[in-house]
């Protein structure tokens, strides 16, 4: 396949309600996540691994953080001559107002869609951390001679399922039914928020759409045209998460501790890139103590870390214990310290001797910056 | 052509032949240092932080890997519309070409390169150190005392000047003499191999240096005392910091432990003098329950189950279950296996430590004259069992259970 014959586009404030204060700050597609990423560095790798160089993200507000992240494309090799990737912030809506759902977004994305010139569009939500080999999907609706396709996945329970739509396939894969329920159990199927189609079609359905009046693609093109349009499933078969509520974003970042979740999300044929800092590598001391953690470069540990998650240019002081907890970019662990169950947002310093608890069911979430 | 201020040449192409095994397939500025570096990010790092923007990197051994590395300069910065990173192998002319005979010939078979530029000053730097240098205070010296060259020296122990090229300086910091490893040095000042010229002198005595027969072509035999003779004005700069030549196995071995001594300052992640590298979009490494870590380095994509102690680890490396590695380097990709020994060892890039093999040993059980550093080459295996002695260099695979 010529490069230019698939392009992306990304939605970057996917969600953006479900981890209230977290996502206040930033949006969706630029939560820190696994120690050096941010979700976003998922959905670009992905596109990017599939050979795709022409890539839209769509933005809505707060998206500060996202170009500072993104800049000219380079660490996901996406600053291109031809194509590249593109902030698309809102734009052609009257009043240049913030967008309400997807099909409002693309419309307002429709000079980068005119513009871009491949036949094939992927549309990625940009909340998901996932894996996705596109190029296999790509092939699969070519081969499938499918209008849309839907990448879904099954065996993963969801009980806070707001906007998550599930299908039921037939034995060919074409999709039969769709829903939005409650929740979803592991015996469902749930999309994971990638779809494929031709540009035209995509033009076409999405001017259509909003001519209408719809807002939501699941509602109001896969529902409204799923027996006249040849929609297929194709499945993810690897680890995949959606950040639904702060709790899904605990749980994916602690899977990072399963050895399987690791080689999955991390394929060394296709790497996940983010933006690199050149810190240089972790530092132990001669009375650190390490047990079952995700560490990225540039963090000083002297004191204890169990069951956790840092993130680069974290420093835990002598005699601290950093337990069950996700710690950002560039915090600092008083000497003898404790926090348990804690989220750590980017440049919170907690003070010697502090002690934070959370629980098992809620952690404790800090906000950036903070002294305490 | 826009002009430009300062250029700086790198001489990449030594062999390195004191590090064997280790530059078997690579040049010496291509070796992996400190867990995620090669030694050649120190040179270029200095010249982007002290605002050298064009760069001419001189190589001829072995140069595949150190091309790839450098790319397009993109990881220091050093992708420039104007200057730039320039690879210069040596190559051929109308009338033939050479391979580079000397520093000073390769410096003279790229003038061409230098006058591009139409630079004041040329900066000769050397892909053989460890050290942090702002190269822009030296730049301001030699401008500041109009001196014609500038060379950097380091103060060292009267007992190890006899190892250096050494300044025999006035109180005014010129130099009258230079003596290569004096057998009774008359001062202390060692030359780090990094010289800033004038432009036009360097282009003059390069040129003169060329049409002599009977020189070696190079810097400190040729240059330096043709141009003591003349009478130019030659200073040294003074730098007092962290500086440490890493061209032997032991060398290598110590610059690198230095980073986990805490009485070397030689943070590589100082926001003002950052060290920059490239590296391959890794994942954050994991450290196992079954694992203990402590005083060591760890990078990228490491995942470490077995137990460490003053060592450094990097990109990509596996400790697995019950492996110990001490007082060692353990280069990307390699695998110690489950219940191995590690110590005072280098590990090379992608070696295989087979499961309860030992390699190094501890310098309390053995004699000192007996004791050294071991090194496994890259990609090679050593079988389940093994033990490999000290100051061992090992070339070639070991066999299950053999004694080497």
């Amino acid at each position: 396949m010529r490069p230019s014959a698939v392009s992306g586009i990304i939605f970057a404030n996917s969600r953006d309600e479900a981890l209230g204060r977290m996502t206040e700050v930033r949006s969706m597609a630029s939560l820190p996540f696994g120690g050096r990423y941010r979700i976003i560095d998922f959905c670009l790798s992905n596109l990017v691994n599939a050979g795709i160089t022409n890539v839209g993200v769509i933005t809505k507000a707060n998206y500060r953080s996202l170009m500072d992240h993104i800049g000219s494309g380079v660490f996901w090799d996406l600053d291109r001559k031809r194509g590249g990737v593109h902030l698309l912030p809102p734009f052609n809506i009257s009043g240049a107002r913030r967008y309400h759902g997807y099909i409002e977004a693309l419309y307002g994305a429709m000079d980068f869609l005119n513009r871009c010139n491949s036949e094939y569009i992927v549309i990625c939500e940009g909340c998901v951390v996932a894996n996705v080999d596109i190029a296999t999907a790509v092939d699969f609706h070519i081969e499938k001679n499918a209008d849309i396709t839907v990448v879904y996945r099954s065996g993963v329970e969801v009980k806070n399922a707001k906007n998550m739509m599930t299908m039921t396939v037939d034995s060919s894969d074409r999709l039969v039914s769709v829903k939005l329920p409650e929740s979803i159990s592991a015996d469902d199927l749930s999309s994971l928020g990638v779809l494929i189609l031709k540009r035209d079609l995509l033009i076409e359905l999405v001017n259509n759409a909003y001519e209408n009046g719809g807002r939501n693609i699941d509602v109001d093109i896969i529902a409204d045209r799923i027996n006249d349009l040849k929609i297929f499933g194709f499945k993810h078969n690897g680890f995949s998460a959606v950040m639904t509520d702060i709790k899904s974003y605990t749980k994916a970042n602690m899977s990072l501790l399963e050895a399987e979740t690791r080689a999955d999300l991390f394929n060394p044929n296709r790497r996940i890139m983010t933006k690199n800092r050149d810190d240089m590598p972790t530092r132990y001391g001669t009375k650190a103590k390490t047990g079952n953690s995700f560490i990225a470069d540039g963090c000083v540990i002297d004191g204890e870390v169990e069951n956790s998650i840092l993130f680069r240019g974290v420093t835990v002081k002598k005699g601290a214990l950093v337990k069950n907890s996700i710690v950002m970019q560039d915090c600092v662990i008083g000497e003898n310290a404790i926090i348990n169950d804690v989220i750590l947002d980017k440049k919170v310093t907690v003070s010697s001797n502090n002690i934070i608890k959370g629980t098992k069911e809620q952690a404790v979430y800090i906000e950036k910056n903070q002294k305490i | 052509m826009v002009r430009k201020k300062c250029v700086a040449m790198l001489l990449a192409g030594g062999q390195g032949s004191r590090l064997g095994v280790l530059t078997s397939k690579i040049a010496k500025p291509a070796v992996p240092y400190g867990g995620k570096y090669r030694i050649i990010d120190f040179p270029l790092s200095n010249c982007i932080n002290s605002g050298i923007d064009t760069v001419g990197i001189l190589t001829q051994y072995k140069p595949l890997e150190l091309n790839d590395y450098v790319g397009s300069g993109k990881a220091w910065d050093l992708d420039r519309l104007s200057g730039g990173v320039h690879i210069l192998p040596p190559y051929q002319g109308q009338k033939g070409g050479d391979w580079y005979k000397g520093t000073a010939n390769a410096i003279y078979q790229n003038l061409g390169f230098i006058e591009r530029y139409d630079p004041e000053y040329v900066l000769i730097l050397s892909g053989d150190h460890i050290y942090k240098m702002d190269y822009s205070k030296m730049i301001n010296q030699h401008i500041e005392t109009k001196s014609d060259c500038t060379i950097a020296v380091l103060e060292v122990s009267m007992e190890e000047a006899s190892r250096f090229g050494i300044m025999n300086t006035n109180p005014d910091g010129s130099i009258y003499e230079f003596e290569e490893k004096p057998k009774n040095p008359k001062s202390n000042l060692a030359s780090m191999g990094i010289y800033v010229f004038s432009w036009d002198k360097l282009k003059k005595y390069l040129t003169e240096d060329e049409n002599n027969p009977n020189s070696s072509n190079d810097f400190g035999k040729n240059i330096i005392p043709a141009m003591l003779a003349d009478g130019q004005n030659m200073r040294v700069y003074r730098f007092g910091d962290y500086w440490k030549d890493v061209g032997t196995v032991d060398s290598l071995w110590e610059a690198n432990l230095d980073l986990l001594n805490p009485k070397i300052d030689l943070n590589l992640s100082d926001p003002n003098w950052r060290i920059y590298s490239r590296s391959g979009a890794l994942p954050p490494h994991y450290i196992s329950n079954k694992a203990t870590v402590e005083n060591s380095l760890i990078t990228d994509g490491c995942e470490v189950y077995g137990n460490l102690d003053c060592s450094i680890l990097f990109e990509n490396v596996k400790v697995e279950e019950g492996a110990s590695v001490e007082y060692s380097l353990v280069m990307p990709g390699a695998v110690i296996g489950k219940g191995a020994k590690v110590r005072y060892s280098i590990i090379a890039e992608n070696a295989v430590i087979g499961e309860n093999a030992t390699v190094g040993v501890l310098p309390e059980t053995v004699s000192p004259e007996d004791f050294g550093i071991s090194v496994v080459g890259d990609n090679l295996t050593v079988g389940a069992g093994a033990v490999i002695g000290a100051k061992k260099i090992i070339t070639e695979n070991v066999g299950e259970g053999e004694k080497v």
